[in-house]
């Protein structure tokens, strides 16, 4: 039997989806671990890492700046230009931006998840939402199950997830890369900007982005909460199909592709 | 008596009015007689550290002093689920086995009723922050909160400040909970004008714990000498006499002055606490070590330490001086008091310290998270059973243990106030829709998304309904396919009218929407809201609903036998009431935990498929006192729905058992706003995208349209598949209830048709509107 890949899913302090994530991670058939941001040793010898969503450093001064400058940081971006993935969901995709590895065009924070704009609810904000997946990628390590434009429901649970840049030829160059990954969407694959579909204001209906190889990838929404069936709310159908089986209930639902696709990856690429 | 060391209060040599004065000069509450309860019971005069601890001690939140007896004579705690009934942090109740080993859910039930209208925003997110830390120190994993939650009236005369509370609570229970990450997955909000100066904002957690791996509140066997440390956040002077303050009333000149003893929340170092925390369970586990826990809340160090050894008759010696403080020169009865947030007391073993303070100052850096942050010896267990307190080298407390935590009791009077409310002659309406859409629109009705989309309900990844999807919220619980349930309820208004009916309805209903989502109510918990104790006629609609609330889970019954609903932990929350005295509405707030043997069984409120019929069980019955209909008719009646509590519990048991046998589709209970509301949510579902109508025959009741349409009786609507109508039949038979068909799932709009006219006929856009507006516009 090759060994599993393994990932270590970062706990910064104030994190709060460190187990779930794990949970996903493991489901996915890969091994993982919960490793502590004060675990520096040996952390390079991971295969992969995700950083959980939360609230890492109580947000100060912006939401995952603080994590970006913890020293684990610059370990986590070396092992990613020697190719391993790395996901940052939520919290952890507000670090990524801020380190600069995503979009990673020019190795600094070229775009920022600014406050939501939500005409129904201030500040943090938390809902089932759909995203659309790409219609072809650069190779993206987290999509390699995703088909052509499928979409995905997922729940999204922030206060700042809005991606903005000033750079006006940024969203272009993106496009071109195809690193824009997941685009919110209606239930349908419509990409409107308005609200509800467009939950938090976030240019061309962004969810998540891919640095340019695409091993690095910084989502807003979470699919480690939607990745079994029975996380799915009753606005899915396939969730209401399955009500009342439990084997059902418990198998995979389309965000676990997510992961499912990182352990293809680490499996084709990495080990 | 033990020798102090520090100067003493002359009470003996004070005449009452001096010691009134002086007690009032000092911030103290006890009354002259109390004070002078404490000179003979220590057989001295005290030090000022000493009559703080006993004012603390003798509040009504710490010592129950008005209603211990009455809720032991009355209330029923014992079932053969029962693990755990109330006498510790939090209650535990039978979850089930899992690989052979019995596990439980731990539940805790809180006010923070007072600190919330003072201090909104950190009142609610101290609120959720102590319950956190009653589960956790039982050794349990928390899962999940919930929070009841009663608001001003929204148009009233106060009405700016009511907004202003009803909005800043909703964002502390946020800003704490979604920190931390807890799943918020419930609760219930109401508004009315009793609440206009006095919010209550109750608040419920729950946890699960393997049952042999408890951890207790008190001390461990044998512990003499073991280690009394202390965990958290570093000690400063806020929340300095919060159990006193909870149990005076609110003034709202005071408002300025009272600020101070509210806490201040830090959710982020919680956060860090918790894991660490989880970290020592394990560590200690794996080792074998036994150890005692206990929440610091209300009373601060002295109320956490001297509980956790008195309960195992030992007693302590902790050296003030000790204690992290984040403040410089904090006289000993601060230290010792105050009610900062985010601190727990460890009774240790020696030879374990060294690994728990490794695990919380190294391995999870507490001083680095925040300042002065940490876990500290402070003392020792002793075997001779006082409570000796040094600071700088003086003994400034020593008295015996037992006489601070045997606490005070208090007989009051009860006296039944006037109640002369008069059942409305009310016109029938002309047009049913627009009565709909006013019933729909009215806040305690409407969709609360705005409330609880601000709270995170989907971090864990557990939730299997969140909030608003259905009548319970329901977990799965890990490693398992068990699923847990929770739901909280009082109708105000109902109690208003008659506190031991309103007081029935709220343990049933609690545990209709238990069981509307499929999970056997498994026990209960109560935070019994109330005006001042000391005031008869209060005192009596507490009386009454403790009876209330005793006698529903008596006759309502843990299902299938003869054994109550029990009641496994609670609160009491006195002195809400206005700066002119007026009580709020009693309000014995209910919790109902379910049990769930298959999560996957679990159903939601939205109907699910056209074609499909929908069924109503309970009877419609012209008791529309304190309903939704008279309130939109600016009425509130005074006959309330009864319970009768043998159709009740068939009825509670076979849903419970339809939906185990995967027969319903959807299930809704009839409550607020009546059976064309139930309907109306059931087509719209928790975020509002239903978009399958419904065709309803309203010919199967004599009673006049509107009542029938909006009464709140007890009962269930269901959504079933015509392939199950028979299967149906016979168990709804079984039980002996009356299924009343009331037509089928279909098209785009709800119709209620009686006598071949149609008397409602709304598009569901047009429910849409109305159910989703109204609490937003209560809260703008």
């Amino acid at each position: 039997m090759p060994k599993k890949p393994n990932v270590a899913v970062i706990y910064f302090p104030g994190n709060n989806c460190e187990e779930e994530s794990l949970k996903a991670v493991l489901a996915s058939g890969m091994d993982g671990k919960i490793v502590r941001w004060n675990e520096r040793k040996n952390v390079e010898k991971f295969d992969g890492f995700v950083i959980p969503g939360g609230w890492a450093y109580e947000d100060r001064i912006r939401a995952g700046v603080i994590a970006s400058k913890d020293p684990v940081f610059n370990t986590i971006n070396k092992e990613a230009e020697n190719g391993k993935p790395v996901l940052g969901i939520c919290n952890g995709a507000q670090a990524l931006v801020e380190y600069g590895m995503v979009p990673g065009l020019k190795k600094k924070a070229e775009m920022s998840l600014a406050p939501n704009i939500n005409p129904f609810v201030s500040g943090y904000y938390c809902a089932w939402i759909h995203v659309k997946g790409p219609e072809e990628t650069n190779g993206c390590a987290f999509t390699k199950f995703t088909e052509q434009n499928e979409v995905i429901p997922m729940p999204i649970a922030h206060g700042e997830g809005r991606y903005i840049t000033n750079d006006k030829e940024l969203i272009d160059k993106l496009a071109k890369n195809k690193q824009i990954v997941f685009k919110f969407s209606t239930k349908d694959g419509k990409t409107e900007s308005k609200f509800p579909t467009n939950p938090n204001g976030a240019m061309n209906n962004i969810a998540a982005i891919c640095n340019k190889k695409g091993n690095v990838m910084a989502i807003m929404p979470h699919p480690e909460r939607a990745s079994f069936v029975r996380q799915l709310p009753d606005i899915v159908e396939l969730r209401n199909k399955s009500a009342g089986n439990i084997a059902a209930m418990n198998s995979f639902a389309p965000a676990m592709q997510i992961f499912k696709s990182m352990r293809k990856y680490i499996e084709e690429e990495i080990t | 008596m033990g020798g102090v060391e520090v100067d003493l209060v002359d009470i003996k040599a004070m005449s009452d009015r001096e010691l009134s004065g002086f007690l009032r000069k000092n911030a103290v509450s006890l009354s002259v007689f109390e004070a002078k309860r404490v000179v003979e019971l220590i057989g001295r005069n005290p030090t000022l550290t000493e009559l703080y601890i006993f004012n603390t001690q003798w509040s009504e939140h710490s010592s129950y002093k008005s209603s211990r007896s009455i809720l032991k004579e009355l209330l029923p705690t014992k079932a053969p689920n029962v693990i755990l009934g109330p006498v510790e942090d939090s209650g535990i109740v039978e979850l089930g086995y899992i690989d052979g080993e019995r596990y439980g859910i731990v539940v805790s039930h809180e006010s923070h009723n007072h600190p919330s209208q003072v201090v909104p925003y950190e009142g609610a997110a101290t609120g959720v922050g102590g319950i956190l830390r009653d589960v956790l120190c039982m050794g349990a994993k928390i899962i999940a909160t919930a929070d009841p939650l009663r608001f001003g009236n929204p148009n009233g005369k106060d009405k700016n400040r009511v907004k202003y509370v009803a909005n800043e609570v909703i964002n502390g229970i946020a800003g704490y909970g979604d920190a931390v990450g807890i799943p918020n997955i419930g609760g219930d909000v109401y508004f009315n004008d009793s609440f206009d100066e006095n919010c209550l904002v109750n608040v419920v957690c729950l946890g699960i714990v393997k049952e042999k791996d408890i951890i207790h509140s008190f001390a461990p066997e044998s512990a003499e000498g073991y280690d009394i440390i202390i965990v958290g956040k570093a000690t400063d002077n806020s929340g300095f006499g919060g159990a006193a303050f909870a149990s005076l009333i609110l003034d709202e000149k005071d408002r300025e002055s009272n600020r101070g003893a509210v806490q201040v929340p830090d959710p982020f170092l919680k956060n860090v606490l918790i894991r660490a925390t989880y970290a020592v369970f394990e560590e200690a586990r794996k080792q074998g070590i036994k150890l005692g826990f206990k929440d610091m809340g209300a009373g601060g160090i002295m109320c956490s330490t001297s509980e956790v050894c008195s309960s195992s008759d030992f007693g302590a010696e902790i050296d003030l001086s000790k204690v992290n403080v984040s403040m410089k020169d904090l006289p000993p009865y601060i230290i010792a008091n105050s009610e900062t947030q985010e601190r727990f007391t460890w009774i240790c073993p020696s030879d374990f310290t060294k690994t728990l303070l490794k695990i919380y100052n190294k391995d999870f850096e507490l001083p680095n998270i925040s300042l002065g942050a940490g876990a500290f010896v402070i003392g020792k267990v002793t075997a001779e059973q006082d409570y000796v307190l040094r600071h700088n080298n003086q003994i400034v407390c020593n008295v015996p243990i037992n006489a601070i935590t045997e606490g005070i009791r208090h007989e009051r009077i009860k006296e039944a106030p006037r109640r002369d409310f008069k059942e409305p002659i009310l016109k029938e309406p002309k047009d049913c829709n627009k009565a709909l859409l006013s019933v729909l629109r009215h806040p305690n009705v409407a969709s609360k998304a705005k409330a609880y989309k601000h709270y995170d309900t989907s971090v864990m990844g557990n939730a299997v309904i969140s909030s608003g999807y259905a009548d319970a919220g329901v977990l799965k619980v890990d490693n398992s396919s068990y699923g847990v349930a929770l739901k909280t309820d009082c109708n105000p208004r109902y109690c208003r009218i008659d506190p031991y009916w309103g007081a029935v309805n709220a343990v049933a209903e609690s545990m209709r929407n238990v069981a509307a989502v499929g999970a056997t109510p498994s026990a209960l918990t109560d935070c019994l809201n109330y005006g001042n104790p000391e005031n008869q006629e209060a005192f009596y609609d507490f009386y009454e609903g403790v009876r209330g609330i005793a006698d529903a889970a008596k006759h309502l019954r843990y299902k299938g036998t003869k054994f109550p609903m029990p009641f496994i932990s609670g609160n009491v929350s006195f002195y809400n009431e206005s700066s002119s005295g007026k009580a709020v509405d009693p309000s014995p707030v209910i919790a109902c935990v379910g049990v769930l043997k298959d999560y996957s069984k679990a159903i939601t409120m939205k109907i699910k498929k056209e074609g499909s019929t929908l069924f109503l069980i309970g009877k419609r019955k012209d008791e529309l006192g304190g309903s939704v209909y008279y309130d939109v008719n600016d009425e509130i009646g005074a006959i309330v729905p009864i319970i009768d509590f043998e159709s009740e519990r068939n009825m509670t048991s076979a849903v419970v058992d339809a939906i185990d046998s995967n027969l319903l589709l959807s299930c809704h209970d009839v409550s607020d706003g009546g059976l064309a509301t139930t309907i109306s949510e059931m087509i719209l579902g928790g975020d509002a995208d239903g978009r399958i109508g419904a065709e309803i025959n309203l010919d199967f009741t004599d009673l006049r349209t509107d009542k029938a349409l909006f009464s709140e009786s007890s009962g269930f609507v269901f959504e079933v598949d015509n392939q199950n109508l028979s299967r149906l039949k016979t168990l709804f038979k079984f039980y002996k209830i009356d299924l009343v068909e009331l037509g089928k799932t279909d098209g785009t709009k709800l119709i209620f048709n009686k006598n071949n006219k149609k008397i409602i006929d709304l598009h569901v856009d047009k429910l849409k509107e109305a159910w989703t507006m109204g609490f937003v516009e209560a809260l703008e």
